[in-house]
């Protein structure tokens, strides 16, 4: 219980840094996604009970925010959870060295994903260039140890 | 049950749930995307904004805040510079200080030395243009007068750019209130000279014209644009007071003995307002 109820004020928190984020560096043409990290964070941290529904949960809140497709966020965050869980017994998540390069690897599939969803789905080319793309992977990355921080300190790695 | 046994059933359990919950969530990700649950969905979504509202709100305000904490610091950072010019500013001005008041002191030594008149402070009074005539641009009234320590015949001087110039002379003292004749009236006369080329002369008003700057030495290279200053000769006016700047020396043709040069006045009669009026002033050292 005491871990849901964590999980959930961490949640709260990931919303409002996400709409933060959006707010300032989206006139900028960054898509930042703090929920993806958040969600990414959780999963290196926490067993797969919270780590999935979690991930699930950010990528829907997302999604209730889309207006094209309904649940592409949901289902590209639970296969960065997946991604997750098979590289967290590979690597050494409380360095930020593979925290980074897990994220820089994550986002960058995200982003694609997501964008052949829509495609695929709704038939809706959501490609806004290069540079939001790449802007986007490389902030997510650089927030990650912030992030994952975060989420081991609220836990104290209780795995 | 063996504590190995119980072990094999947590990692198998761990095991199934990474594999089912994945499944689970891919499915209900694709029936999302699938099924037509755009009726739901708005609903969900209308019920929800109502939810993410208060964060919406909290996000807006953390942006708010961060956009204020930006500008302030901004203007921390920029009083922090200004701040050091002017510590930078007060240690020069310190030095200088420091130096203008050992060249002081040995000026009032050798003064002394030389049987000198002493260097004076200036002492008076500011006061304030009461009347002006319109018809009359040469002279105003003042609030000041014998009673605030006016006398006649007494120095004013206007303010131009932050510099003391020569404004006139008092022509008369009341009780409460004196009359200045300008620099411009045909009455008003001055010694001074002019820098840097160190001519002296005697300045007369000239009416609406330019101020007249006589008896130069007939040989003298003063030129246009040298800066004309009250003389220590003068027995009204204290030494070094900006007067005008030399607009023309007069064209020499025929007899003469003398140059005579055209000066513009610094201190402009129609816009003088405040003016100081020199009170009997202190020798250094009484």
């Amino acid at each position: 219980m005491g871990h849901v109820l964590k999980l959930f004020l961490l949640f709260i928190a990931a919303t409002v840094l996400h709409w933060a984020f959006m707010a300032v560096l989206g006139g900028a043409g960054v898509s930042l996604n703090v929920m993806l990290v958040f969600a990414c964070a959780v999963c290196a941290y926490l067993p797969a009970q919270y780590g999935y529904p979690m991930a699930f949960l950010c990528g829907l809140f997302l999604d209730f925010f889309g207006v094209k497709l309904f649940g592409n966020n949901a289902l590209t965050f639970t296969l960065c959870a997946t991604m997750m869980y098979g590289l967290e017994k590979r690597l050494d998540f409380d360095a930020p060295a593979p925290q980074i390069i897990s994220m820089l690897a994550i986002s960058l599939f995200a982003a694609l994903f997501n964008l052949a969803l829509l495609k695929f789905f709704a038939g809706f080319s959501a490609w806004t260039g290069f540079w939001p793309l790449f802007t986007g992977v490389v902030f997510n990355a650089i927030l990650a140890p912030f992030v994952f921080w975060s989420v081991r300190i609220a836990f104290k790695r209780e795995r | 049950m063996t504590s190995q046994n119980k072990q094999r059933k947590n990692t198998s359990s761990h095991g199934r749930r990474g594999t089912v919950l994945p499944v689970v969530f891919i499915l209900l990700s694709l029936l999302l995307m699938v099924l037509p649950l755009e009726s739901p969905v708005a609903s969900a979504k209308a019920l929800l904004s109502y939810i993410f509202i208060p964060q919406i709100r909290a996000a807006h305000a953390v942006v708010e805040y961060a956009e204020g904490v930006s500008d302030t610091v901004k203007d921390l950072l920029n009083t922090h510079q200004q701040n050091a010019l002017l510590r930078e500013q007060l240690s020069r001005l310190r030095l200088e200080n420091a130096q203008a008041k050992v060249l002081f002191e040995e000026n009032v030594r050798l003064t002394e030395a030389l049987n000198l008149q002493a260097p004076k402070i200036w002492q008076g009074v500011w006061a304030k243009t009461a009347y002006r005539d319109p018809t009359q641009w040469n002279s105003v009234v003042i609030d000041k007068g014998a009673l605030d320590g006016v006398y006649e015949r007494a120095a004013v001087i206007a303010l131009k750019d932050a510099q003391p110039v020569l404004a006139g002379l008092v022509l008369e003292a009341d009780d409460h209130t004196a009359k200045v004749l300008l620099l411009r009236d045909e009455d008003f006369a001055a010694a001074v000279y002019a820098a840097p080329s160190g001519e002296e002369g005697l300045l007369s008003g000239a009416g609406a014209a330019q101020m007249r700057m006589q008896y130069l030495p007939f040989l003298s290279n003063i030129q246009v644009g040298e800066k004309v200053y009250t003389s220590s000769s003068s027995s009204i006016f204290p030494a070094g007071i900006l007067v005008g700047e030399v607009a023309e020396v007069e064209d020499e043709s025929g007899f003469r003995t003398s140059l005579t040069a055209r000066v513009e006045p610094a201190a402009d009669a129609s816009s003088v307002r405040e003016l100081f009026v020199l009170t009997p002033q202190k020798t250094e050292g009484e």
